[in-house]
């Protein structure tokens, strides 16, 4: 019997910033480097999306739930029945967070960078020396290949998910279901108003990032 | 060591050729804006490959400062055109320097400094369809020279357009013909 795992909100917001990762990827590899920055401020807005619904999401969205200290992950790697809610595990936590905190850091440096052509900037990039945007742009270049390794890392987990544990993720994610052990915690949704609103203050903070962070007069 | 005394002996050179043109806006001053001033003929100077390869990688090391500074002063001029309150003088510098070195794009490209011969971000069709990047490359000149002009004058919409302009020969001849990754 599968239980309702991931809500609507969660799943729309992974494979959106999948599929905007490897646009951005593209787009840039490309030539296209205005759409690059495009889908950098789209991944923005799903990041501040994410965060919010990390407060005021579904219980399998909020952070509160899920991220344990190392206490806890050492419990979980020892004996895995230990954790009994519906969701990421203690230490899948760990992956999210990471991917997370690196997507936001990908996303920082690329508002604050320039091409080196001078064709192209991201949004906040005049508020810093031109010297500092090119700093910018270099280690958005660096982080990538970090990104890049947190995914390799997370697509594994998958994997052996799949084969050694014979649990599929990704169909999981793709439907919302999962089957549960009995005396599972199940998911409890939260209102659709509320990700309506949390997606509401994403595109303003998008809107105020692109804009170029003007001050905020009441 | 020797190639930093070399590379700072090129960089004096050339920054001595922008000041040159910096200092001397005048001479394009009585120039209608927008219009587009004579261009001498590179198509010779594209054809004579480096003697050795020491001279051909010295050559490729040069043209990637060259193209930085470009790039450089691309940026301050974008960034003054974008402000509310455009510092012109700063545009104009950036302007004479790349209009300086934007007639001497196609001398950069000699056959032999691909890379088969080196690290550089430039691609073999460069030398597989020559007279489509000198097409390219005499775009940005005159682009280049326009912009020039018209930031000899004060009228900030022609400006920022012949920038636009310039902006687009950039990517019009980087897209097909440069890589996005050292090799």
């Amino acid at each position: 019997m599968k239980a309702p795992v991931w809500d609507l909100p969660i799943r729309l917001f992974h494979w959106l910033l999948t599929g905007l990762i490897g646009f951005s990827w593209w787009s840039v590899r490309f030539d296209h480097t205005d759409w690059h920055i495009w889908s950098g401020i789209a991944i923005l807005t799903l990041l501040v999306f994410r965060l919010l619904w990390g407060f005021f999401g579904s219980s399998t969205a909020r952070f509160a739930n899920f991220v344990r200290g190392p206490a806890a992950v050492v419990a979980y790697l020892r004996d895995s029945s230990s954790w009994r809610a519906a969701g990421h595990s203690p230490l899948g936590a760990l992956s999210v967070v990471a991917l997370l905190a690196a997507i936001a850091v990908q996303v920082g440096l690329g508002l604050f960078s320039t091409d080196p052509d001078g064709l192209f900037e991201g949004p906040l990039a005049s508020l810093v020396s031109i010297d500092a945007t090119d700093t910018a742009r270099d280690f958005h270049e660096l982080w990538f290949y970090v990104l890049l390794a947190l995914i390799v890392m997370h697509i594994g987990a998958i994997l052996y998910y799949r084969f050694m544990l014979s649990t599929k993720l990704t169909s999981s994610m793709i439907s919302g279901r999962l089957a549960l052990k009995p005396g599972t915690e199940p998911m409890r949704p939260a209102r659709w108003w509320v990700a309506v609103l949390c997606l509401a203050a994403a595109f303003a903070v998008a809107r105020w990032v692109v804009a170029g962070a003007p001050p905020i007069s009441p | 060591m020797r190639n930093a005394l070399l590379a700072a002996t090129v960089a004096a050179v050339m920054l001595a050729g922008c000041q040159q043109a910096a200092d001397n806006p005048a001479a394009n001053a009585d120039t209608p804006t927008g219009q587009v001033l004579p261009i001498r003929d590179n198509a010779a100077v594209l054809v004579r490959a480096p003697a050795t390869k020491a001279a051909a990688l010295k050559l490729m090391h040069d043209r990637h400062e060259s193209m930085e500074q470009i790039g450089k002063a691309m940026k301050v001029a974008g960034r003054e055109l974008k402000a509310s309150a455009p510092n012109l003088a700063a545009v104009r510098a950036s302007a004479a320097t790349i209009a300086s070195l934007a007639p001497k794009v196609p001398s950069w490209f000699p056959p032999g400094t691909g890379p088969d011969v080196g690290k550089t971000m430039a691609k073999p069709e460069i030398w597989q369809k020559p007279a489509d990047f000198a097409a390219r490359t005499k775009s940005f000149q005159q682009a280049a020279l326009a912009f020039n002009a018209a930031a000899q004058g004060t009228d900030l919409t022609t400006i920022k357009a012949k920038f636009g302009d310039m902006a687009k020969t950039c990517k019009g001849c980087h897209d097909p013909y440069r890589t996005e990754h050292k090799k």
